[in-house]
């Protein structure tokens, strides 16, 4: 079976990886008993390497590696689920992986989707404050 | 230069290392845990040299090198080597990074305002001696905070926030110069393969090096030995009066391709600082020119000063501590340390060899002195 992309995967899975890890393993944890035989097809971390661009000439260098956890499953009607998150939490990653999985099989989707939108709120919101935060330190600067 | 290995003394070495974790004290997840947390700038600077972005990993090195950057670093770098590499992210962009911090020095009104964020630039630079008494116990929450700022400033000074949030992003102040015809504009570029870029975890670096080599090498370089460097042009060295055209910190997406669906998507924020510098009159031209360099982590000595390497080494009439070559391969914290603490390993063959060369030319002498004493005259 071919697994193609759902609506708002991006956003699901960006989100999912800077939920808590622990929310986030209770879900798919209770999203189990529905997605049938799952069948793990890659657990393990590895290296992410991050290209940047510089501002002088507009080239492209490595501005280092990132470690990520990475999880791929199959589900029981065949669809596949992927994620990679960062760090080494292994378990983090399948439970993201379960989660793509069923989303992609149109499973548990208002469930799921509120999840996501309900750890979105919280991530926006810890945003907002930190930008609140900073905008407090905006300098005015004055010249003699 | 020839190496011999040492055998022997299994027992004393075994035993060096068991004194040396029991005068460290034993390392706990707890122990690792409140260096993530408490010391962040440390977890940067070490994982912006070991050139791994695992806060967690990088906690743990640093305890387990009892506080040896050096070691630490070694340690990541070593643990780094088990990895494979999954995957290359899309290519960061300043524009895109959630800013915390963003300050020119040279210019004050620059596009989208100067926001200071977390620094303790404009802090007095006492120590919290009340700490110690228990009178005083700072942390990370904001009351700790506000407690411990309105000591500071002798103010009622409390932390707080604006109604309205800072914006998330910015342009790069060098594009205001390129819009007011202060710089030449970008080249226009081919889209590039993040896998095919030049990588100097891979390819030996040779001189002149690309671009890539260099700004990636300066971005895992050893913070004091760019520092040092970086401080000698300053100083007079260099030839170059560079001001710091923007100093940027903030959070970038890691962003991956799904193998399945080739949805990009974020896999999580890293920290990462940059810096600009600019210099008037370069190459004795009335132009700008800009040095560049980023890193891993919050880290802004460590871009300030290698962005004037940036800007010296280009010049042609660089002094020769300023050189590509002489930057690049004497600021690399591994093979320098490295190189550094293995002159401590018995070198007893080469240095016996040494002073079996050295009791030679001293017999010759004598001999020859003798001969002199002994000559008629």
């Amino acid at each position: 079976m071919t697994t193609h992309a759902y609506p708002n995967q991006a956003r699901y899975l960006s989100v999912l990886n800077r939920a808590p890890a622990e929310a986030v393993k209770q879900f798919a944890d209770a999203l189990i008993p529905e997605l049938g035989t799952i069948t793990v097809l890659q657990n393990r971390t590895g290296l992410v390497m991050l290209p940047m661009t510089e501002t002088v000439k507009g080239e492209t260098f490595y501005l280092g590696e990132a470690l990520v956890a990475e999880a791929r499953v199959q589900i029981g009607n065949g669809s596949e689920g992927y994620a990679a998150c960062l760090g080494r939490d292994l378990e983090q990653a399948l439970a993201i992986a379960l989660i793509d999985a069923a989303s992609a099989a149109g499973l548990a989707h208002e469930r799921i989707d509120a999840f996501v939108a309900e750890q979105s709120r919280a991530l926006d919101d810890a945003d907002r404050e930190l930008l609140r935060y900073v905008e407090a330190t905006r300098v005015e600067m004055e010249t003699f | 230069m020839a190496y011999v290995a040492a055998r022997g003394g299994e027992q004393a070495t075994r035993q060096a290392t068991l004194l040396y974790h029991a005068l460290n004290g034993p390392i706990t997840a707890a122990t690792v845990r409140a260096i993530e947390q408490s010391l962040p700038y440390l977890v940067d600077r070490v994982m912006g040299e070991g050139s791994l972005y695992a806060p967690e990993l990088t906690a743990l090195a640093i305890a387990q090198a009892g506080g040896d950057l050096y070691e630490a670093v070694l340690l990541l770098r070593a643990y780094r080597s088990t990895q494979p590499r999954l995957a290359y992210a899309e290519t960061i962009a300043q524009e895109q990074m959630l800013t915390t911090r963003r300050i020119s020095a040279a210019f004050k009104d620059i596009p989208g305002g100067q926001m200071l964020g977390p620094t303790l630039d404009y802090s007095h630079r006492l120590l919290r001696l009340d700490v110690l008494d228990d009178r005083g116990a700072t942390g990370a929450t904001d009351a700790a905070a506000q407690s411990h700022n309105s000591r500071e400033t002798g103010t009622d000074a409390e932390l707080v926030q604006a109604d309205e949030p800072a914006p998330a992003t910015y342009p790069p102040v060098a594009a205001w110069h390129r819009l007011n015809g202060l710089l030449d504009p970008l080249p226009e570029r081919d889209p590039v393969d993040p896998a095919e870029l030049p990588d100097v975890t891979r390819d030996p670096i040779s001189f002149p090096a690309p671009r890539a080599h260099r700004l990636q090498s300066l971005a895992r370089a050893d913070t004091g030995g760019v520092l040092s460097l970086g401080y000698a042009s300053m100083r007079g060295y260099g030839l170059i009066h560079p001001t710091v055209n923007e100093v940027r910190l903030g959070y970038a997406d890691v962003n991956l391709r799904h193998p399945i669906t080739g949805v990009v998507f974020s896999a999580g924020r890293v920290r990462v600082s940059q810096a600009e510098v600019v210099n008037t009159f370069a190459e004795g031209q009335a132009k700008l020119a800009l040095g560049f360099t980023a890193t891993l982590g919050w880290n802004e000595v460590k871009t300030i000063a290698g962005s004037m390497l940036d800007l010296e080494m280009d010049s042609p009439d660089a002094h020769p501590a300023h050189t590509e070559e002489f930057v690049l391969y004497h600021t690399e914290p591994v093979e320098a340390s490295g190189f550094c603490i293995h002159y401590k390993l018995p070198h007893y063959v080469t240095f016996s060899s040494s002073l079996e060369a050295l009791r030679r030319v001293l017999d010759e002498q004598k001999a020859e002195a003798s001969e002199q004493q002994g000559a008629p005259s």
